[in-house]
């Protein structure tokens, strides 16, 4: 077959049991069981351990086809997942949408691999079960309990350019009596980056003067009990400070992000319950930075659920249900606002369903709706279907295929704000449609080899647009067709003490405007969207011997037109980093010593505001860990 | 003409000394590829810094975008506020989205190749340029940080050192300038609630007046007859150059929350047309051309000279033809637009992101 010459990878890693599950083993905070026909990778620890000091852009360049439109070292960097904008992919913690309310978006510079245990992510629209933004792909940070009785680890990166990067992790578990266990971690991080180059030009264009510190708090705590209970409590404190050209007394601008992020569940048996507080502080000022416009978001949300089994009979498997509803309030109180505090509610309920007819085939059928003041999104329902082509022992063959409907509910910023907001504005709606083959080869090479292809089509409608030829007010202007594939590979093999992987990957993205709203549209109808690399490739390999590790990381990304009739781009570019890093182990203490070499080949490349970025630069990390066990 | 400029390159030095050879001592042709033909600025994105200088012959209907770029293979990081030439320099305004990274770039008029800046704290926020003798005025808001126009100031550059030689004070942010007989005369932005005239005489360059007038200022430009036009809020003014006394005021409509702008005057400067803007509710820029003759007693708003709104507003003084920038938008490349003396389109030609002006050569 012609694909499988070409179809790399995918490291599948929904469930693909020929077993109905037990809902009540199911633990995570996303239902990812439900999610039958996406496309979920997820990223192993090992990787996360490599780039614990660094930011989750970086790992996300080193493993998926995401691209980022950054502005700069430490600056804003917002994602481009599957072609379509920053607004389009939703960022889940612990289940709970964490992008900002009032921009609808991450900024991916904000978040360190410090606050977070594991990390997913999952291609294309999944509104159904995610809910607003999730219409690219979503990213899914979770917390998970301790399972050692006590862990601790300290360690610090020094960088180039005077930069340097410390964290603090205390994980401990122990019974608190014979029905109830506690566990539960503390992480610490701290990190500034003084930026200070060399030169302050590359290739005459200028390396922007910035300073940005970084640092945060999260705490996690799980009490289980042998009776199916399990109530837990996550806080995650966080902090970020960016400073463009601090030199400049009157000229610097500083933008201060803060979140409080905090929840509380509780589960029993097939009954969970969580409720959440967040807050987003934003502040922003120019020259004088002790009076800065101070803006405040809170977002309290409130989300119930039940599992159970519907059974259709003695003769096939029941059917998995979940289903449940949440409840959100915004208030906002941000200075350029018609309104303050703006407020908003949004209600959304769901059935959720997964069902085995056959060991071969899953299928889920999912519906959401969601309720907000003032408008109502659209009735969002999926279907997705999983059917094993070739089941051998060595060797399976799992065709894919989803089709839903998703929805963003416009940002706060986009009905608030003043003038250029618009309170009537629509939200977007699109329809996804995707078809993968995954393979899996179980022997190959002396090791395992997964490799996909999924091809996908997501038309959107009513794309909200900061229309540039109306002064940037919002309008539901545009209509978005992103369309493309992906192909996966990853291999792994363990021969005595040496271990070899390779996880590679490949996208085409094709993302253009197609309705002509004005007499000057006709120079955009068609074009790729603005930031979309048409073609994005990534690499990662490493060759481990015992306690040591050498890692090639590889991110290549075509040229990205800056302009709507793309009559401005910036050029492509690929990035080669090195990683090398060895353990000492004696007792129960463990030295680690990681050295970076990042952009290898002193490659030149611009970001979104026309400045060069760093050329090649060097990282070196000593971590030290206790752990009991 | 002159050749002995200190040339930055020692290739264009080497091109030069053949020029000046080959024309064997006779006035030698400018040699390059930008020798005759219409310079265009663009400011760009604000945030994105993609602002360039366009050029077309007068003769195609196809421009190169940014002719910096294809001349140095680096673009010049920022938007064009301005661009003017001396005798063999060209002279263009770039503002960069970030305090510290504004500046004046030089370069060869007719090769466009770099031949030196002037950056911060010489140069911030440049508006507009104005060359006399071997010196350039350059208006600057200053660092402008509260956006309060507090720390303006007109940049004296000498051409020959290239180097900032005088910085004369002006609040509000100044703006537009026009040269006449030994005065330049200041305007300021339509941001602020300025209305002052300023005159700087340039042979000691030192503010000599200050006129108080009804509106925010903005020079236009000498007519025919030596007088000086200068716009006050939403009038016309004819005012003696010498003096400096006002002998004739046209009202442009009564509408005081439109803004006149985009002065330019034909080449018998006799005529002068200007873009009247109006904004939405959504602070969106609309409106239409209107023209006048300075003898005309009064301007007529019911007839407008061509029904568009335009960014910037140029007559050619070789062919006549009026030029007229049209901005689609901030995200994508905008059009010059030509215009015959009646008003009808001659064509229109695809240039860089926001263009803003034009320069003739």
């Amino acid at each position: 077959m012609l694909w499988a010459s070409f179809a790399l990878a995918l490291p599948v890693y929904a469930q693909k049991d020929s077993i109905a599950l037990d809902p009540v083993t199911v633990k995570g905070f996303v239902p990812q069981k439900f999610m039958s026909g996406l496309k979920i990778q997820r990223i192993d620890s090992a990787s996360l351990a490599q780039v614990r000091y660094q930011n989750i852009g970086d790992i996300l360049s080193a493993y998926t086809p995401i691209a980022f439109k950054n502005y700069g070292p430490g600056q804003l960097s917002t994602a481009s997942f599957r072609g379509t904008s920053a607004n389009h992919t939703a960022v889940l913690w612990n289940g709970l949408n964490i992008n900002a309310p009032t921009l609808g978006q991450t900024d991916f510079s904000t978040i360190p691999v410090a606050g977070f245990d594991q990390l997913s992510v999952q291609y294309g629209s999944s509104a159904s079960i995610v809910g607003s933004d999730a219409v690219g792909g979503s990213i899914l940070l979770d917390s998970r309990a301790s399972v050692t009785p006590f862990h601790v680890s300290d360690g610090r990166q020094q960088e180039s350019f005077r930069n340097h990067q410390s964290r603090t992790d205390i994980r401990y578990a122990f019974p608190l009596n014979n029905a109830w266990a506690f566990s539960g971690k503390t992480a610490l991080y701290y990190g500034r980056m003084n930026n200070d180059y060399p030169k302050p030009t590359r290739n005459t264009y200028a390396l922007l003067p910035t300073e940005t510190f970084q640092k945060g708090i999260v705490q996690d705590l799980f009490l289980r009990s042998q009776n199916g209970q399990e109530i837990s409590a996550h806080v995650w404190l966080t902090d970020n400070k960016l400073t463009l050209t601090p030199d400049d007394i009157q000229g610097r601008e500083m933008t201060r992000t803060t979140a409080y992020r905090t929840m509380v569940r509780y589960q029993v048996h097939t009954f969970t319950l969580r409720t959440a507080w967040v807050r987003d502080i934003i502040d922003y000022a120019k020259g004088d930075l002790s009076h800065p416009d101070h803006s405040v978001t809170d977002k309290f949300a409130s989300r119930i659920e039940k599992d159970f089994t519907l059974s259709l009979g003695s003769e096939v498997n029941p059917v998995s249900v979940k289903t449940g509803g949440e409840w959100t309030h915004y208030r906002s109180r941000v200075p350029g606002y018609a309104l303050s505090p703006a407020s908003e509610n949004r209600t959304d309920f769901f059935l959720l369903t997964r069902w085995q007819p056959a060991t071969r085939a899953t299928i889920s059928v999912n519906l959401r709706q969601g309720l907000v003041t003032g408008f109502n999104p659209p009735f969002t329902p999926s279907v997705g279907l999983e059917y094993g082509l070739i089941q051998k022992a060595l060797y399976t063959l799992t065709l894919k295929g989803s089709y839903g409907r998703s929805y963003r509910v416009p940002t706060l910023n986009e009905r608030y704000w003043k003038d250029l907001g618009n309170p009537d504005i629509r939200p977007e709606t699109g329809w996804n449609k995707e078809i993968g083959l995954e393979q899996t080869f179980k022997r190959a090479f002396g090791g395992t080899l997964r490799s996909s292809a999924t091809f996908y089509h997501n038309r959107i409608k009513d794309w909200t647009y900061w229309n540039p030829s109306r002064n940037y007010r919002v309008e539901n202007l545009q209509q978005v067709l992103a369309r493309g594939m992906e192909l996966q590979l990853s291999y792994q093999r363990q021969t005595g003490s040496w271990r070899t992987g390779l996880d590679a990957g490949y996208a085409f993205n094709k993302s253009s405007q197609e309705k002509a709203y004005d007499s000057y549209s006709r120079d955009i109808v068609g074009k790729q969207l603005v930031f979309v690399p048409e073609h994005t490739a990534n690499a990662n390999a490493f060759v481990q011997f015992k306690y040591t590790k050498l890692t090639g990381q590889l991110q290549a990304a075509s040229k990205r037109y800056t302009t709507f009739d793309n009559s401005q781009f910036l050029d492509g570019y690929g990035l080669v980093n090195l990683l090398a890093e060895t353990t000492f182990a004696f007792y129960k203490f463990k030295l680690v010593l990681q050295g970076q070499v990042r952009n290898v080949t002193d490659t030149f490349y611009l970001n979104v505001r026309n400045n060069a970025m760093p050329g090649r630069s060097f990282a070196v990390s000593l971590t030290f860990s206790y752990d009991s066990q | 003409m002159k050749m002995k400029r200190q040339l930055a390159s020692s290739l264009a030095v080497v091109f030069s000394t053949l020029a000046v050879w080959s024309c064997n001592q006779s006035d030698p042709a400018p040699k390059g590829d930008y020798v005759s033909g219409v310079f265009v600025s663009n400011l760009g994105n604000f945030l994105q810094n993609n602002g360039g200088v366009s050029y077309f012959a007068r003769e195609n209907n196809t421009a190169t975008a940014d002719v910096f770029a294809a001349a140095n293979g680096t673009a010049l990081k920022g938007g064009v506020q301005d661009y003017t030439a001396s005798e063999q320099q060209g002279i263009i305004l770039v503002d960069n989205s970030v305090a510290g990274q504004d500046k004046v770039q030089f370069v060869e008029r007719y090769t466009f190749k770099d031949e030196g800046t002037i950056g911060a704290p010489d140069i911030e926020n440049p508006r507009e340029v104005v060359i006399v003798g071997r010196k350039a005025y350059v208006s600057c808001w200053g660092t402008n940080p509260d956006y309060k126009y507090s720390t303006g100031y007109i940049a004296v550059i000498d051409l020959t050192t290239k180097k900032v030689t005088k910085k004369i004070d002006i609040a509000k942010g100044p703006e537009n300038l026009v040269y006449n007989a030994g005065k330049l005369f200041v305007g300021t932005t339509t941001y602020t609630d300025g209305n002052i005239l300023t005159v700087i005489n340039t042979n000691t360059d030192a503010v000599t007046q200050s006129i108080p007038m009804e509106g925010v200022v903005t020079p236009i430009g000498v007519d025919a007859n030596g007088k000086v036009w200068v716009n006050a809020g939403i009038k016309a003014l004819r005012v003696n150059p010498e003096s400096l006394v006002t002998e004739a005021t046209l009202a442009i409509g009564t509408d005081a929350t439109k803004v006149p702008e985009s002065f330019t005057m034909s080449n018998d400067m006799k005529t002068i047309y200007f873009v009247l803007t109006a904004y939405d509710a959504n602070f969106n820029p609309f409106g239409k051309t209107y023209k006048f003759n300075i003898t005309d007693s009064q301007i007529d708003l019911n007839k407008p000279f061509i029904s568009r709104y335009f960014t910037g507003l140029t007559i050619d003084p070789t062919q006549g033809l009026l030029y007229a920038a049209v901005t689609p938008s901030s995200t994508q490349a905008g059009y010059a637009v030509r215009y015959r003396g009646d008003g009808n389109v001659v064509d229109s030609i695809k240039v860089g992101i926001s263009p803003n002006g034009f320069f003739f050569q």
